[in-house]
């Protein structure tokens, strides 16, 4: 930007360093938490007391000014982040939101109705099941811990991480094994 | 509510439960100059010069007709020059005289492209 060069507010390298910060940001690293939270009971208790100082444990740094809290999926409870003023999102741990989830249907709908909002992305989550829909703001920050799906018990950390996309972090979808591929005859 | 009170209840960008159509699974790479805005943003705030908030309210002073044209990239630039305009941090002219620079490099990078010396292939 020029007009800092001019005024020395900010330099074109500060720049140039945050495009690399932002870049270096994406749901890998969300993945990389989860899985140390299905793996590691104590840093799961922490990771729920204080996201924010968990992810930092990992060597995740936090480049904003915001507080991250983590909302536990269990057989009774599915949650789901949204930003419904605006695009809000955790981007220390995600990296940019998806253009969805900043536009307009899925910011008003998914608070009013996140099982119609769950169904159009393929997930049915039963009644007896409460969802809970957290709204994000300028300084708070959430994030989702799916449910490990069962089955995986064998599973080693980079298996598992696979199974963590962006979208079961968000609470759109669950965490699952991948179906065997049908092969026809 | 009546009209007038959801009018003066909800600014442009307070959605929240309000009636929408389907979700459009859309998502792009981000061009190189909306990453270069992102970037500027979390440096502008960085330096305690544009917060997340103030952010979020120059958006939604762009009003309704320019919030639903513009894309979302287009709209934060707009909406950081307009605060830095309120923050007496840079003016108009200065604005406008930057663009015009940076306007005239490009045309001189198309000459240069246009010229068969310079083309490649």
């Amino acid at each position: 930007m020029s007009f800092s060069s001019a005024k020395k507010l900010i330099g074109p390298e500060e720049i140039r360093r945050q495009i690399e910060v932002l870049d270096s940001r994406t749901p890998a690293l969300g993945a990389q938490v989860v899985v140390k939270a299905w793996l590691d009971p104590t840093f799961r208790a922490r990771l729920l007391t204080d996201g924010r100082a968990a992810c930092e444990e990992l060597g995740i740094s936090f480049y904003d000014d915001t507080r991250l809290i983590v909302l536990e999926n269990t057989d009774k409870v599915h949650n789901l982040i949204v930003c419904t003023l605006c695009s809000c999102y955790p981007r220390p741990v995600l990296g940019l939101p998806p253009d969805w989830y900043k536009l307009k249907p899925y910011r008003a709908r998914a608070v009013i109705e996140p099982r119609a909002v769950l169904a159009e992305f393929g997930t049915h989550i039963p009644d007896d099941v409460e969802i809970r829909v957290s709204d994000s703001t300028a300084m708070v920050r959430y994030l989702v811990l799916p449910l490990r799906p069962e089955g995986t018990e064998a599973y080693t950390e980079a298996q598992l991480a696979a199974l963590v996309t962006r979208d079961t972090m968000i609470g759109v979808v669950r965490a699952t094994i991948p179906r065997p591929q049908r092969t026809s005859l | 509510m009546t009209d007038t009170s959801a009018l003066l209840n909800r600014l442009v960008n307070d959605i929240g439960g309000a009636q929408a159509g389907p979700i459009e699974q859309v998502e792009h790479q981000l061009e190189p100059w909306e990453k270069r805005c992102h970037a500027l943003a979390d440096v502008l705030d960085f330096h305690k010069i544009i917060n997340t908030e103030e952010k979020r309210r120059g958006v939604e002073s762009l009003g309704e007709v320019a919030i639903g044209k513009l894309t979302y990239y287009e709209r934060w630039i707009a909406a950081f020059a307009n605060i830095l305009f309120q923050k007496a941090i840079l003016t108009p002219t200065e604005l406008a005289r930057q663009m015009d620079l940076v306007a005239s490099r490009s045309t001189s990078d198309e000459v240069r492209s246009n010229d068969p010396a310079v083309r490649s292939g």
